[in-house]
């Protein structure tokens, strides 16, 4: 079984992360997922690619505290956060999370909550390549 | 040696990942920033957070020890 909190340059699947996450236990009535993908508009631009740039070691240390601080602020019984830097095309998954609680009030509550932190916390930077040139996102929607 | 570590739209900013500044006893983060905008003058006008040994530091006033490693990073945009 993989780890829970991940980095990496190669896509993930979905349904392997639930399973893993179900294997942690058999309390678990809710578990409440979130999947970012690319598109392929932004701001008005057609966006072929995005690619990603992290500082690899603080990002993963910050995504370890946000399934930690998850896990007690929401009582989840379990979460997993995997995300991909990389360059992407539209359609491309980027982003996964998934929460795991006993019901599915705090599960929905914390997968939400896990990405708006983790968009604010985790140092991890994309660049739209579009037909104008690229450009680096520096706002966080 | 300090170790600067830069990534992303800073990264490519300035053309640059990464640069060592050699240490003196007493230095501080200030003094770090300063030779860096030295260097590059305008990389703070994108620069939202520092990090010294992966923790972020709002206080430039921080000593600094041999061997630490400095990151100037711009707002993040994961996810």
């Amino acid at each position: 079984m993989r780890d829970p909190v991940r980095l990496q340059a190669e896509d993930f699947s979905q349904d392997d992360e639930v399973t893993a996450l179900k294997a942690s236990s058999q309390c678990m009535g809710g578990i409440a997922t979130f999947l970012g993908c690319a598109r392929d508009f932004s701001e008005g631009r057609s966006v072929s690619e995005i690619n990603f740039d992290a500082y690899g070691s603080m990002a993963l240390a910050e995504m370890i505290r946000l399934r930690e601080e998850a896990i007690q602020k929401f009582d989840l019984i379990d979460a997993r956060i995997v995300h991909r830097v990389t360059t992407v095309r539209a359609g491309d998954n980027i982003v996964f999370i998934a929460a795991g609680a006993a019901h599915r009030g705090p599960a929905f509550d914390a997968c939400r909550w896990m990405i708006d932190e983790l968009k604010k916390r985790v140092p991890i930077w994309k660049k739209e390549i579009t037909s104008e040139g690229e450009s680096w996102v520096t706002e966080h929607p | 040696m300090i170790r600067v570590l830069f990534f992303g739209p800073v990264a490519d900013h300035i053309d640059t990942r990464e640069m060592n500044i050699e240490f003196s006893s007493g230095m501080t983060l200030q003094d770090v920033v300063a030779m860096i905008t030295a260097q590059y003058p305008t990389v703070f006008d994108i620069v939202s957070f520092i990090a010294v040994n992966q923790k972020q530091v709002h206080d430039h006033k921080t000593q600094l020890s041999d061997n630490d490693v400095v990151a100037l990073l711009a707002k993040f945009s994961g996810g």
